[in-house]
């Protein structure tokens, strides 16, 4: 009975959710079918969605959503790796940590996006240039995830390590870093959101591909058609990566999900 | 801590700039790399300094300092008032917080072709951005803050018997004041790199972002790595400035370490 | 003349520590022999060093004056021979409870860890609990958890800090009839610190009582009776008012605040 009453509850749950996108939905389909502002600006909810299957179809879509995901993820690897390896470097040395970090958050201060015309006057307009603009996005979380996760790992652990002779990969491998893992976790979920959103920046900037160079010529066009579904398309793969994030991380961190179950038996 | 201890840290924090430092002028001076792709260093600083001598950088940091307080004023605002409202209520979490996170993993620089063609080429679609990127991580945090709230704080405004907007000011935002900063000071840091973002996409005459796009445009690479130098400077200004009022607003007031 | 494994023997023994370029002694002169298979309890208001010698004989802290030898061998760091449980459970909350027990014994094959970890669980009466993770435990089950790793190893020694400090009245007392039951069964030498007098005569073959700034050895009382010990016999209480004697001779406060 307890879980029947339960499952209506959800089902309560999930119909809330669902009154806010109805009413815009409503508000987006009577604001086209009274006129109220021009079909340049504002096309109807089903011819999105025709739209997204004509892209679909014709394989422009599939084409710049490989070249954006390919940039974010060759982005993402060097920027988040070299990140990892200096948060983890300077969370184990204080050396390293006295050294680099004070001009690791100096430079920090800089907006990453003024940057782009300097790494585009330096390696051209091609792929590389987006590469290393998307590294330096994903590089800063990454570096202050890995770094806070490592220096804070606490001393009773680090304690316990020394009297059980831990050392060298052993210690790294079974003390620091699952200690750090949910730290580094949250570094990997900003650094892989701001990669996202960097690559879109760099399409709109300069490219010939890629869903943001997608957007950009369609706005020059003034194809709203192809901008709404565009959005549709970048929020729709940001939530599949946010989604697919959440998944490992309930993998990774089961010691910290579990409740305390076991206490009560 | 001794002081010979805190000089010896910061002199080793400032050895690795010092050291890139002359590693540019370096590679520069001695033929490695073009003075065209990398100025020397001090050409950067008389270009700093013919800069800030003319008025057109003020008027530059002015338009891009202008556009930077409105989008924050209207996103942390609405944001703060947001995220109140679904901290407080679990009916308005339940219909608004699921839209709420489904449209917060549309990257925010995506909003930028579509904000153009309704609002057009003008200030609008520039302060809007901002605002977007100032809106988020303040309903968060509030969201956040208020919504967890220590229940032992709720049960004893209940005996007490607070109620309503006394029980919001008195209890909840008190307790909730630590994570709306946090949120706050994160707005103030992606509305900064979206207005650059903003400047540099959207067609403008002025602001940080244009000026280095100029230098780029006409190739004037003194030019860029100043105007970079410049929107770091302020970036940290702004920051250090809401550090300041922070720790001004804080002074006296002690918060619980929650375990 | 061979010694006893287990034998522990503490000579001339003195350790300062450093604190803002003062040197504060923490424990002075301290002379101590413990026969191997014996329980000794030390016991003491907060800041007598007792915790400290525990370290000192743990090998957390090497730099101190005079000896302490285990089986005539000075104590110079840790080591498997001497196993130590803490007022915390530490267990690591990422590992599973038999991954925890697990965690001191490196070089052995699967197999026999799996024995090992399998015998040490049913010694503390926690069959069937090894894929469970720390957080799922209640706070008498981690403790003995942590018990059965610090067995794991065989040590000849184990030192106990506060063990039962941070469990409720009844599970103390429950634990403590536990920890007798280990110390019949492995007989090793197990020494350990705590505030609870009760507990020292309840466990204790020899109870040590130490006295602060500096830590100095005021008393040692032998316990004799037999096991299981009755904690409302008269000879009980007329240990404990012994005891209790020293601590109002020895402090300016009253009792009841050194515990």
């Amino acid at each position: 009975m307890i879980k029947n009453s339960l499952k209506k509850l959800e089902l309560k749950d999930k119909l809330l959710a669902l009154i806010v996108p109805l009413l815009l939905l409503a508000a987006w389909q009577s604001a086209v079918s009274l006129e109220l502002c021009s079909p340049l600006l504002l096309i109807p909810p089903l011819t999105l969605l025709d739209t997204l299957l004509y892209l679909a179809d014709s394989g422009e879509l599939t084409i710049n959503i490989i070249a954006s995901l390919n940039r974010v993820l060759v982005g993402f690897l060097i920027g988040g790796l070299s990140g990892f390896l200096l948060g983890l470097f300077m969370g184990l040395s204080p050396f390293l940590d006295r050294f680099a970090g004070p001009l690791i958050k100096a430079s920090k201060q800089v907006p990453q996006f003024a940057l782009m015309p300097l790494i585009i006057l330096w390696f051209g307009v091609d792929e590389l240039a987006k590469y290393v603009f998307i590294a330096i996005g994903a590089f800063y979380p990454m570096v202050f995830n890995t770094y806070q996760g490592v220096s804070t790992v606490s001393k009773r652990y680090r304690e316990l390590a020394r009297v059980f002779d831990y050392r060298g990969a052993r210690f790294l491998t079974k003390v620091i870093l699952p200690s750090a893992m949910p730290s580094i976790i949250t570094g990997v979920r900003h650094s892989l959101g701001l990669s996202w959103m960097f690559v879109v920046g760099a399409e709109i900037f300069g490219a010939d591909t890629g869903l943001g160079y997608m957007m950009a010529a369609a706005r020059n066009m003034f194809q709203i058609d192809i901008v709404m579904a565009g959005l549709v398309v970048i929020g729709a793969i940001g939530f599949s990566i946010n989604f697919i994030l959440q998944v490992i991380e309930k993998r990774l961190l089961v010691w910290r999900f579990s409740s305390d179950q076991g206490a009560s038996k | 801590m001794k002081r010979t201890e805190k000089i010896k840290i910061k002199l080793i924090g400032i050895a690795l700039p010092i050291l890139l430092l002359i590693l540019w002028q370096y590679v520069v001076s001695a033929g490695f790399v073009s003075h065209h792709i990398l100025p020397l260093p001090g050409q950067v600083l008389t270009t700093l300094v013919r800069l800030f001598t003319e008025e057109k950088l003020i008027l530059h940091i002015a338009i891009s300092l202008r556009r930077v307080i409105y989008g924050l004023l209207i996103g942390t605002a609405s944001g703060f008032l947001f995220g109140l409202l679904m901290g407080l209520s679990r009916t308005a979490e339940k219909i608004f917080a699921p839209t709420f996170h489904t449209v917060r993993q549309v990257p925010l620089i995506g909003w930028i072709p579509l904000i153009v063609m309704w609002f057009g080429m003008n200030e609008l679609p520039r302060i809007l951005i901002v605002a977007i990127g100032a809106f988020y991580p303040t309903t968060l945090n509030t969201f956040s803050g208020v919504r967890d709230v220590p229940r032992r704080y709720k049960e004893l405004a209940a005996v007490y018997g607070y109620k309503g907007f006394k029980l919001i000011r008195r209890v909840i935002l008190p307790s909730a004041f630590p994570s709306i900063i946090t949120g706050f000071t994160l707005s103030l840091g992606m509305s900064w790199v979206l207005l650059i973002a903003a400047e540099l996409l959207i067609e403008t005459i002025a602001g940080i972002g244009k000026l280095i796009d100029v230098g780029r445009d006409t190739f004037n690479m003194e030019l860029v790595v100043a105007g970079i130098l410049i929107s770091g400077l302020l970036g940290f200004t702004m920051t250090k400035i809401v550090e300041k009022l922070v720790q001004a607003v804080q002074k006296g007031r002690v918060f619980e370490q929650e375990l | 003349m061979s010694i006893e494994k287990g034998t522990l023997q503490i000579r001339n023994l003195s350790k300062s520590f450093t604190v803002d370029g003062n040197a504060l002694q923490v424990l002075n002169n301290i002379n101590l022999t413990f026969p191997a298979g014996s329980f000794i309890s030390i016991v003491g208001s907060s800041g007598c060093g007792k915790t400290t010698l525990l370290r000192i004989l743990l090998g957390l802290e090497t730099n101190y004056e005079g000896d302490a030898l285990l089986d005539g061998e000075r104590i110079e760091g840790p080591g498997t021979n001497r196993g130590i449980v803490f007022q915390d459970h530490r267990l690591l909350p990422w590992l599973t409870v038999g991954e925890n027990v697990a965690f001191g014994l490196d070089k052995q094959n699967r197999k026999a860890k799996k024995k090992i970890v399998d015998e040490h669980l049913k010694l503390v009466g926690l069959s069937g609990f090894e894929s469970a993770y720390p957080a799922q435990l209640s706070g008498g089950m981690a403790q003995r958890v942590a018990i059965a790793r610090a067995l794991a190893n065989k040590p000849e020694i184990l030192l106990l800090d506060e063990p039962l400090g941070a469990l409720d009245a009844l599970t103390r007392m429950h634990m403590q009839k536990e920890l007798e039951r280990l110390w019949l069964l492995e007989k090793i030498t197990m020494v350990m610190v705590t505030h609870d007098v009760d507990e020292a005569i309840y466990l204790s073959d020899i109870v040590v009582i130490m006295s602060s700034r500096p830590g100095i050895i005021k008393q040692i009382i032998k316990v004799p009776f037999p096991r299981p010990r009755d904690r409302a016999s008269s000879e009980f209480s007329h240990i404990k008012a012994e005891i209790l004697k020293e601590f109002h001779l020895g402090t300016e406060y009253p009792f009841a605040y050194a515990i």
